[in-house]
């Protein structure tokens, strides 16, 4: 498990100064902490597209935000992909909750995303990771690496109770 | 008036202090074509203008942010104003150039004419917002902008425009290209 505050704490180490996005539950502890903080604001976009949107005119303004979505985000954002991030080559990371891993009675709107998830992302071209355990810090380290290097969208899969 | 002698007329109105994002199809040919480069022209992205031009107003609050967006643009971004209207960034500005059609893809018709932009805009929080029905004279048209463009608070002005005569070409620099020339000029 990895504590809220530790990944906003690495996240301002790392030059970011705004977070947009769409919450999910997933992340709940996240969005408190971020509430809280007073290094990175958090902008609430109607939708993941336009989260993309911010972040890329926030880019293009020479400072860093991150995304934060529920796997469902990844089927509405397609073209903010393929047309806007990917085709200007705008770094972007994005924190993604891992919703549908298992047959879900309760939650059966998240059952067919959560089987498609990462075939979506690979079909976009988009490098992800699965973050889990104590090893947060060398995932994302590696991540915006790639990002960085390549100008390219990243994505960090959270599964259930991961960070709290 | 048409929408490319609009953005053409807004040329000393923009100083170097003002970043312009221009949406995808005839609006951004019109806005490199027409005024000071470099500025964001958008090849795809339908929707996003507004969104872009809000991430980029946070990021340079000293520099004036000109949204420049053709009605079906808007309105397939219509819910990204209500996140506009929420933060209240000063430095944003929007002109909505609405011809009631999709141009670039041949003239098909927007659902526009049946919004009342006045009312739309007072009631998404919008706090200082205009609409142009028709231009008879520059005089009102220029008097219009010198108020969005020295508003202290974000500002949105409507305008109803006449079709474009033709298509331009579409823009010779590559997407990279444009977010780099971009970022180096600020």
């Amino acid at each position: 498990m990895i504590k809220s505050i530790d990944i906003l704490n690495y996240l301002s180490e790392n030059n970011f100064e705004l977070s947009t996005g769409v919450p999910c539950s997933y992340f709940k502890e996240l969005f408190i902490e971020l509430d809280k903080s007073a290094v990175i604001q958090y902008i609430a976009a109607t939708r993941e597209d336009e989260a993309v949107g911010i972040a890329c005119g926030y880019y293009l303004g020479k400072k860093n935000c991150f995304l934060i979505m529920q796997n469902s985000g990844l089927a509405t954002i397609g073209d903010a992909f393929t047309s806007l991030a990917q085709l200007y080559e705008i770094p972007l990371l994005i924190f993604v909750s891992y919703r549908g891993l298992e047959p879900d009675k309760t939650f059966p709107e998240h059952v067919i995303m959560g089987k498609v998830t990462e075939s979506v992302l690979e079909a976009y071209g988009i490098p992800y990771w699965n973050m889990k355990g104590e090893n947060w810090r060398e995932i994302l380290d590696e991540a915006l690496e790639h990002m960085n290097k390549d100008s390219s969208v990243v994505c960090i899969l959270v599964e259930k109770e991961v960070i709290i | 008036m048409r929408g490319e002698e609009v953005i053409a007329s807004l040329k000393e109105f923009i100083s170097d202090d003002t970043l312009i994002v221009s949406s995808n199809g005839n609006v951004s040919r019109q806005t490199y074509n027409f005024l000071p480069q470099p500025q964001v022209y958008l090849r795809g992205s339908m929707g996003l203008p507004m969104s872009i031009g809000l991430g980029l107003a946070l990021a340079q609050p000293e520099k004036q942010v000109l949204v420049i967006t053709g009605d079906g643009n808007f309105l397939m971004g219509l819910s990204s104003m209500t996140t506009i209207g929420y933060y209240k960034t000063d430095n944003l500005k929007i002109i909505i150039l609405d011809n009631e059609i999709y141009a670039t893809t041949g003239g098909q018709e927007t659902v526009s004419s049946t919004v009342d932009y006045l009312k739309l805009l007072e009631g998404l929080g919008i706090q200082h917002y205009g609409s142009l029905n028709s231009i008879r004279s520059p005089s009102k048209l220029h008097e219009a902008f010198k108020i969005l463009l020295t508003s202290k608070q974000t500002a949105v002005l409507h305008i109803n425009v006449e079709e474009d005569i033709e298509n331009l070409e579409n823009i010779p620099w590559q997407p990279k290209e444009i977010k780099n020339k971009f970022m180096k000029n600020i």
